[in-house]
């Protein structure tokens, strides 16, 4: 049906276009822009058409009773916004009527409004500005008192909202209820009292709150961090990518004078579309910092001193070339792809150490991803895409809004559609069952369990899809005698493991071809010791149950997926090659440097003395490490132990690609000049490796890249040539696919 | 021509409201018979009749019947719009009082003939006794079975429910009734060409059938007596007889029932003629329509057709009449103030427009009106009119219009004196 083409004409050109599409989208086909405010593709249509500024003229043609067909026209202009186009239509955008209404209708928007746009964030990116501009009458015949209201209302700790300069679009209020699902703004009172309001005694707390002031159409929503901070025509743009998450949402870096200002959302259809969260959207300030370390320091008894990079390399070539095979690597999970390309070269080709690792978590062994099937495509993790289109979705200790916060939206958009299922594991007190935004209330199933009870649920299910008649001929003979012993046991999330399990049976029906269920494990079963054991078992209920499936442990941090791919792991290489000899994982190196048997270790973006699962642990090797170098942009509480400092470059000072949760690897641009003294973490370790002797010789990130794509399979469809602006999934490329 | 009760006809008989009384004259007759015919008869028989909606706006009611898609395996409903809001209309006020079980069983009727087992009668929350005896009226219609599990035996169930409104004019539009009913904010949604109709798609996304309290009332008579016989009354396109709910400067203010065509002078005299001067000025259905001069109101029938044709319109039958005494700029101050509050807000022009007109109102009659306004005042009616999202922003402009283009003297008075045309006794008083 949506498929069908249907003949209309706007502005006397023919076109043909989808039935039911929305005239103001077929308009813009034949690059017709009718000005609107409430408009927004992605906002329902429900609670829109309200501003009747994109009003045009419509005719269609009737039928008589004799069957001849004439034109008629609609009696009253009708909104683009919400009109469907229809056989025959014939619409004009440009009559004197319509130049009329427009200049009525801002004219109405204006009455009420401060026009206080000298001292407005939106001044200058304001389409009430804009339109203004365009359509709108020269001055007023407004005489009257204006509304007046508090300027700069709080509603959060990071969005006040100017109710004065408010047009009532309604599109903060169906974000919040669509997208976010959150439903934290609505419409207080009526008629020109009305008023955008969170509901009494509550804030805007939601994790996606930042949208709706890029959606906001005028100055009413607007971020505290940037309130005042700058004019939009004094900002400069780069392409980025948000480094708050494993996500990657691609973003545009707003700066002004070498210094960050502001993030807003770039489109990514595959990826954020057109969000970000607040986790990125607030949390980039520490760019420019004013903890940036702008030198590299090292250590002098119980101080450190500012010293030249020639020292601190020819220093931490030294000691890293005395400690040889001793040496190890951990963290980098914060890293770009040519950073850790180039770290691990010199670890493995140049020290002759397998000791690296990314991960520190206690579960050091777990698989990154199980699917159920076998090779290399089965451990590539799914699309963000893909996720719309499951039929079940299985949250498993994953506060997903928090942790991933675009493949909730998208898991949220599948529901939204009515054929995606969500079921919820977590334990009893989960952040997610308080927060505004979260799938809690919209899992059809919801099993809550005891702190470290996630085996238990998992075998439980297990021992329910084989009771059910699950297949358990691939099941090992042990496995399905646990399963079988705790579904014996009492507990209370019996009834709900249950109906989790007739839940899989259900997806696993009708599903054709695609992937119909996904398991995606999160940060609370992350750090549960059994992991492996949790991971085998809910692939083994997954094939009992005959469903097409994943169980994935989504990368959390923004290059932690590259950190995996490109081997940052004892056991295996750039691109899951296995690693001969295999190297110690970061529980074992730990160990070894309390030991004495590990000499240097390098730290890189990562807090291991607050992040490590067992930070005393931590603190205590780190105090006994002979030689300790961390790179990072401030002095943590792990820099603060280092022997040798060296500060890097932030996201926005450099060229480079991170890997995001769905293996999508994603260029991100300079912005503006790094600090002086602040260097780019590979050309420190080809430095490095040049002092020890071997030459790893790239001159710029984009070579590093190509390097990479010539020597890794697994990237060779991500070179620098092929990446775009929106990024490359590697699995996709693999696959042959385009596009994506 | 003249008074002629089908609806009222036993309106004054003690106790009509209950149901051994209202059966007793004939009560649920009509219901009786239609559950006898095929649905599609019944829709007929409705066609027959020629009933027009006596909500305002007058559209055929077997239409809508028939576009619920009866056959369709989906819930649907019936609901019968009783929040009467329109300044001037009391009539649905008096027939749930006086004539419940009339209500309820045009609702069991229509109820089985678009297949429904659902119906809701939304209540305007100020109407606390007419919704008790409405109440009072279904618990009796369930113990005699016209409600219920199977509608005079019929096989067919028929669920009637009570909603009260909270106060708001605007959720008598019937998209705005259905979000509210909802439990939604009082907003109207979208209508044809932007969305389907109530009929295709209403209340949670089904089949709805909505209806004024009077066009329900009248569907037991039509199907008691024939839809021949109701289209014998009235005139060649309105047929049949119409509630009016006369107010203002008359001797006798209250609900009349006349025949369509009755000529307007004939409903004045019925009411009793002009009190306190000569007559001024009619609103003859409902603030939202265009006022008339005497001398336009001469040889006017009470008509859809008629009502048109000398520049107004029928509506929902809030008849007012207005002798000399009447300031009219205060009387369109009322009125504008009356849209502003009850604008809901959604849309631009009737949200920003109403408020600033009311403006515009107090300035005039605070003696502070300058010489441009009237001219303002008509290009905000224009700005409004035709632009809105839902009619009450053209309802709100349409007064004011008409005021202006027949009264514009009295605007003008105001503007050069600061004071009124009729004197310091005129009314009505701005409160
Ligand atoms: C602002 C506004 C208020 C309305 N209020 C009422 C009302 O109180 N009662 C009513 O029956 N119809 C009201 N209507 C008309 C309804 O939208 C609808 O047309 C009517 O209920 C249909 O019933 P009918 O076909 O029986 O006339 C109102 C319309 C508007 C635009
Ligand atoms: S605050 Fe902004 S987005 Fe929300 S209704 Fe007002 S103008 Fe629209
Ligand atoms: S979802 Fe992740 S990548 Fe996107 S804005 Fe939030 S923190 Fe940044
Ligand atoms: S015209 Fe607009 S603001 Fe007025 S009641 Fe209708 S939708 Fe609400
Ligand atoms: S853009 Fe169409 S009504 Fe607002």
């Amino acid at each position: 049906m949506a498929s069908d083409l249907v003949n209309i004409t706007i502005n006397g050109t023919p076109l043909q276009v989808p039935a039911g599409e929305m005239i103001i989208e077929s308009a813009r086909r034949i690059g017709v822009e009718i000005p609107h405010f409430c408009y927004h593709p992605r906002l329902s249509k429900e609670a829109g058409a309200n501003c009747r500024m994109c009003l045009v003229e419509v005719a269609s043609p009737r039928k008589n009773p004799d069957g001849s067909v004439t034109l008629a026209k609609m009696p009253k202009p009708q909104t683009s916004c919400s009109l469907p186009a229809g056989e025959g239509m014939v619409i004009e955008t440009e009559t004197p009527a319509i130049i009329e209404a427009r200049r009525g209708i801002l004219e109405f928007l204006l009455i009420n409004h401060p026009l206080d746009c000298p001292i407005c964030d939106r001044g200058g990116e304001c389409p009430l500005q804009n339109n203004t501009l365009h359509y709108g009458p020269p001055t007023t015949r407004y005489v009257e008192e204006k509304r007046h209201l508090p300027k700069a209302f709080p509603l959060s700790e990071h969005v006040v909202l100017d109710r004065e300069r408010c047009i009532h679009c309604a599109r903060c209020t169906r974000f919040a209820e669509d997208i976010a699902g959150d439903a934290q703004l609505g419409f207080l009172k009526r008629g020109a009292d009305m008023e955008v309001s969170v509901r009494t005694g509550e804030q805007f707390t939601s994790l996606f709150s930042g949208n709706t002031i890029e959606l906001c159409p005028v100055g009413a929503l607007l971020s505290r961090s940037y309130r005042f901070r700058g004019r939009p025509w004094d900002l400069m743009t780069q392409k980025s990518i948000c480094t708050e998450c494993s996500n990657g949402c691609n973003i545009k870096l707003d700066h002004r004078a070498g210094r960050f200002v502001r993030v807003n959302a770039r489109l990514n259809e595959d990826v954020n579309e057109e969000w970000t969260c607040d986790r990125g959207k607030f949390g980039m300030d520490y760019l420019s910092g004013p903890d940036r370390l702008t030198t590299p320091l090292v250590r002098r008894g119980n101080r450190f001193e500012a010293v030249g990079w020639d020292e601190a390399i020819r220093r931490v070539a030294e000691e890293l070339g005395q400690a040889g095979r001793k040496s190890a690597f951990l963290g980098g999970i914060r890293s770009s792809n040519e950073d850790l390309f180039v770290m691990q070269r010199l670890f493995r080709e140049v020290l002759g150490s397998s000791d690296l690792d990314h991960r520190v978590g206690p579960s050091f062994d777990a698989e990154p991803v199980i699917g159920v099937g076998q090779g290399q495509v089965a451990r590539a993790p799914m699309s963000l895409v893909e996720l719309e289109g499951l039929s079940l979705f299985i949250s498993f200790g994953c506060d997903m809004a928090w942790e991933q916060p675009m493949a909730y939206l998208r898991v949220r958009k599948g529901w939204r559609r009515g054929a995606l299922t969500i079921a919820s594991v977590a334990r009893h007190g989960t952040a997610e069952d308080e927060r505004p935004s979260s799938l809690a209330p919209i899992s059809a199933v919801r099993v809550r369990h005891d702190e470290g009870g996630e085996l238990q649920v998992a075998l439980r299910l297990l021992g329910e899809v084989l009771r059910q008649g699950g297949d358990g001929t691939a099941v090992p003979a042990e496995l399905a005698a646990k399963a079988e012993s705790a579904v014996t046991e009492q507990g209370a999330d019996a009834e709900a493991v249950r109906r989790l399990a007739l839940t899989l049976f259900e997806a696993g029906k009708g599903a054709s071809d695609g992937r119909s269920v996904a398991v995606w494990i999160g940060e609370a079963a992350r750090t549960n010791r059994q992991l492996p054991d949790i991971l085998q078992t809910l692939s083994a209920a997954l094939s009992a149950a005959g469903v097409h499936g994943v169980v994935q442990v989504p990368a959390m941090e923004v290059n932690e997926q590259g950190a995996r791919d490109l081997g940052i792991a004892p056991t295996w290489l750039p691109g899951y090659e296995q690693a001969d000899p295999a190297g110690r994982n970061s529980a074992e190196i730990l160990a070894a440097v309390a030991q004495g048997d590990i000499a240097a270790l390098w730290i890189s973006g990562l807090d291991l003395a607050t992040r490590y699962s067992d930070p005393a642990a931590a603190v205590r090797a780190l105090e006994s490490c002979p030689f300790l170098v961390v790179t990072d942009l401030s002095l943590t509480k792990t820099a603060q132990m280092a022997d040798v400092v060296l500060p890097v470059t932030s996201v926005a000072e450099r060229n480079g690609t991170y890997t995001n949760v769905e293996g999508r690897v994603q260029r991100f641009w300079k912005a503006y000049d790094p600090p002086a003294g602040v260097r780019q973490e590979w050309r420190i370790a080809a430095q490095i490796a040049a002092r020890l002797g071997t030459e790893i010789h790239y001159a710029s990130s984009r070579e590093v890249l190509a390097d990479i794509a010539a020597r890794v399979p697994l990237y060779a469809g991500c070179g620098p040539d092929a990446l775009g602006d929106g990024g490359v999934r590697w699995a996709s490329a693999l696959a042959g696919e385009v596009g994506r | 021509m003249g008074e002629l009760r089908v609806l009222f006809e036993h309106r004054d008989v003690p106790g009509i409201e209950r149901m051994d009384v209202y059966e007793s004259v004939g009560g649920y007759q009509g219901l009786a018979r239609a559950v006898t015919m095929s649905r599609a008869d019944v829709i007929g028989e409705v066609k027959t009749s020629g009933l027009r909606g006596r909500g305002g706006a007058g559209f055929p009611t077997w239409i809508k019947w028939s576009g619920i898609p009866a056959d369709q395996p989906t819930e649907r409903y019936v609901v019968c719009n009783a929040d009467e809001g329109e300044p001037g209309t009391f009539k649905d006020r008096e027939l749930m009082l006086r004539l419940p079980h009339m209500v309820v069983e045009g609702l069991a009727i229509a109820g089985y003939a678009t297949n429904s087992s659902t119906g809701y009668i939304y209540i305007r929350g100020e109407f606390l006794e007419s919704a008790r005896a409405v109440r009072r009226a279904i618990d009796e219609a369930y113990a005699r079975g016209y409600l219920g599990e199977s509608v005079c035996g019929s096989g067919h169930r028929f669920d009637l429910h009570v909603h009260m409104g909270a106060g708001s004019y605007e959720c008598g539009e019937e998209t705005a009734l259905m979000s509210s009913l909802m439990g939604e904010r009082g907003q109207p949604r979208a209508k044809p060409p932007h969305a389907p109709l109530p009929v295709i798609s209403g209340l949670w996304q089904r089949p709805t059938l909505i209806n004024n309290v009077e066009t329900y009332a009248t569907v037991p008579h039509i199907l008691a007596r024939g839809g021949a016989w109701y289209a014998s009354m009235g005139t060649e396109r309105s047929k049949g007889t119409k509630l009016f709910s006369v107010s203002g400067h008359v001797a006798k203010p209250g609900n009349y029932e006349i025949e369509l065509g009755t000529p307007l002078e004939e409903l004045i005299a019925l009411a009793g003629g002009v009190v306190g001067g000569d007559l001024k000025a009619v609103i003859p259905g409902g603030s939202s329509v265009p006022i008339l001069t005497a001398e336009q109101c001469r040889g006017v029938k009470l008509d859809y057709e008629s009502c048109m044709a000398a520049g107004t319109m029928l509506g929902s039958g809030g008849f007012m009449a207005f002798n000399d005494r009447t300031d009219i700029v205060k009387l369109m101050h009322v009125t504008a103030r009356f849209y502003a509050h009850e604008s809901c807000g959604k849309c631009t022009p009737c949200r920003e427009g109403t408020r600033w007109m009311y403006r515009i109102f107090q300035r005039i009659t605070a003696g502070q009106g300058r010489p441009e306004d009237v001219d303002l005042l008509l290009s905000i009616c224009n700005n409004i009119d035709g632009r809105s999202y839902c009619p009450l922003g053209d309802a709100a402009s349409w007064p004011i219009r008409a005021s202006i283009q027949r009264f514009r003297e009295e605007y003008d008075y105001w503007i050069e004196h600061g004071r009124s045309p009729v004197g310091d006794d005129s009314v009505p008083g701005i409160g």
